[in-house]
């Protein structure tokens, strides 16, 4: 009796000891993060993963499709093509994004970060769920030129999909529906959310004197717009860039005169590393868009309020302050995670 | 394991207790009905059933040719031919006898002139009755083009919708117009109310002088409705084709078109007969 009791203690002892070494093992060694997960501090996600959960098999699927040129009409350009991995999925040097043939398209490629807190798409809105985004540009003419049933026709052709759809979705049957799902999945788990700033933010670190001096710069002068944590509202302003617009931007799909030239706010999460800046990729460096903003704001009747008083004052010293701020915005674990790679 | 197997034991003979005393419920309320209503006899029920709508697509007063083979003429005078017709049709509704309405659920179709399978919209499990007319909206309703990636008749691979702002194209109707220099394309479309570019219209067709009766499968049940393409380009705007030869957006031109297109729809004859 008293053997059996020594034994059964011995057995909870055993798992109290094992269960508070896991504990101290995930407290000092850097585990990697669920594929989807929530980062502390965030707002909740916009919802449009409500029908698709994020599995490891239909992440793998979209990871695959994400990086295949097959959704390209001559088989040349895959997603990662215009969004790479480092430079935060924008494509790097490139002012607008360059389709098959060489053709240009006219806006600049987006960055791919955090985007299962966005319910809108593109640089003026015009797609309305993550799920139908990648429609845009896997049918844009100058993009991909590909059509869904194209699409759809060339990964039956292949001897690995439909073991990879049966895998995410328990068949083998190919659908379009298959498709957008997975590449949302796996652009929903493009997180940034371990930049110094995000350390600092969950007290794992300080700022240094100058990016202190930038954060509270970025806090009296941007961050209206590049709302925390996200680092954008989500919201279409006009920037000041022009008087007239060659591009309607939210005006494009709204219709409506009030929209002109206004295009969504980007994130500035690791902004330093998608030049070039604006729409249309017209700013080379972050150096031009501070100077943008306190020297060449253009008025016109759909400039934001915020900027209707003219250009911001911002001084040479509080230029390098804001400077070395938008450089802890840069979120290495994100750039390098293998996951997020081509395989 | 064997606590499972008790426990799904168990559950059946709680659901066997449960069906016996409803049955016995339902024998008691029956044996009271017997008692006080009229024989069952002499009342008409129906029972439920299909209902097929067939849109049969025309120009004028012939069959419509999507080959591009046929010469047409527009209200402005535009000879032109037809490349491709297509449709979504959606909240389908019928209308009782005594004008209350019977709402479709979840069916949507596209219907296309190319695909002679899809002319037949099959409305499924409708209750038995009598009706005097149908309700349906041209176009896809708001919810349905905000829902993310679908299947079926709202595939996106149909072609039926926009990639760069996001939404169903609710009508295509493509061909060529000599006099406009070649191709024309009008793809109609838009869902929001809120910057006046909702291009869905509600039809409503009347059987007049026509009843449709569905009684289970014990009759036909067929209403053929013609579709006139010509009527796109006229009633309210006479719409020329050389004008304006490509409308691929929502709002403005697709607006006119909208209130051009809703008039296409009308009437024809039902199958009604007892099999």
């Amino acid at each position: 009796m008293s053997k059996n009791l020594y034994f059964c203690l011995t057995i909870v002892f055993a798992f109290a000891f094992l269960s508070s070494c896991k504990k101290s093992d995930d407290e000092t060694t850097e585990t990697p993060k669920p594929l989807f997960y929530v980062p502390d501090g965030f707002p909740a996600p916009s919802g449009q993963l409500q029908n698709n959960p994020v599995t490891t098999a239909g992440f793998t699927l979209g990871r695959k499709l994400f990086y295949d040129p097959v959704l390209s009409k001559d088989s040349t350009v895959h997603c990662g093509t215009c969004h790479q991995q480092f430079g935060a999925f924008a494509q790097v040097d490139h002012k607008v994004s360059h389709g098959i043939n060489n053709l240009l398209g006219t806006r600049n490629s987006p960055t791919l970060i955090n985007l299962a807190w966005h319910s809108e798409f593109f640089w003026d809105g015009g797609s309305n769920h993550i799920e139908v985004q990648p429609i845009g540009p896997i049918t844009n003419p100058v993009e991909m030129d590909e059509t869904l049933n194209g699409v759809i026709a060339k990964l039956n052709r292949s001897t690995f999909y439909p073991a990879m759809f049966r895998s995410a979705y328990g068949s083998d049957t190919i659908t379009s529906q298959g498709i957008l799902r997975a590449l949302s999945q796996f652009m929903s788990c493009l997180i940034s959310a371990n930049s110094k700033y995000d350390q600092v933010r969950n007290g794992q670190t300080t700022f240094t004197a100058t990016e202190d001096s930038g954060y509270t710069i970025f806090k009296s002068k941007c961050a209206s717009c590049h709302k925390e944590p996200l680092l954008t509202d989500l919201s279409y302003r006009n920037n000041g860039l022009d008087a007239h617009f060659t591009d309607p931007g939210r005006a494009r799909i709204t219709t409506l005169a009030a929209d002109s030239g206004k295009f969504k706010v980007p994130t500035l999460r690791n902004i330093v590393l998608s030049y070039p800046y604006m729409h249309d990729g017209r700013l080379s460096s972050i150096s031009k868009v501070i100077d943008h903003y306190r020297s060449t704001i253009v008025q016109s009747s759909t400039i934001d309020p915020l900027l209707s008083s003219g250009n911001m004052s911002i001084s040479d010293a509080e230029k390098a302050q804001l400077i070395a701020f938008l450089n802890t915005l840069t979120d290495q674990t994100f750039i390098t995670d293998k996951r997020f790679s081509e395989q | 394991m064997y606590l499972l197997l008790n426990k799904a034991k168990m559950k059946k003979s709680i659901y066997l207790s449960l069906f016996t005393l409803s049955t016995m419920f339902f024998i008691a309320s029956c044996k009271h009905d017997d008692d006080t209503a009229t024989p069952a006899s002499t009342s008409t029920t129906y029972a439920a059933g299909e209902v097929t709508l067939e849109f049969d697509n025309i120009a004028g007063t012939t069959h419509l040719d999507v080959s591009g083979a046929t010469n047409y003429t527009n209200g402005a005078g535009e000879t032109f031919t037809v490349t491709k017709f297509k449709y979504y049709v959606s909240n389908v509704s019928l209308i009782k006898e005594d004008g209350s309405m019977y709402d479709v659920p979840d069916q949507v179709f596209l219907i296309d002139e190319a695909d002679s399978n899809s002319i037949s919209a099959v409305l499924e499990n409708i209750p038995g009755g009598k009706y005097k007319g149908v309700e349906y909206t041209i176009g896809v309703d708001s919810a349905r083009n905000v829902a993310g990636s679908q299947q079926g008749a709202l595939d996106a691979a149909n072609g039926m919708y926009w990639g760069w702002s996001s939404g169903f194209i609710f009508l295509k109707l493509e061909g060529v117009c000599p006099a406009a220099g070649g191709d024309f394309m009008y793809h109609i479309g838009g869902y929001k109310n809120s910057n006046n570019t909702n291009a869905q219209r509600r039809v409503h067709i009347d059987f007049d002088p026509s009843t449709l009766i569905v009684d289970g499968n014990k009759r036909e049940t067929e209403v053929h409705m013609l579709v006139d393409v010509l009527e796109f380009f006229k009633n309210p705007i006479n719409y020329s084709i050389v004008s304006n030869g490509t409308v691929m957006s929502p709002g403005g031109q697709a607006m006119t078109l909208a209130s051009n297109y809703v008039d296409m729809f009308s009437f024809d004859h039902i199958h009604n007969d007892v099999k």
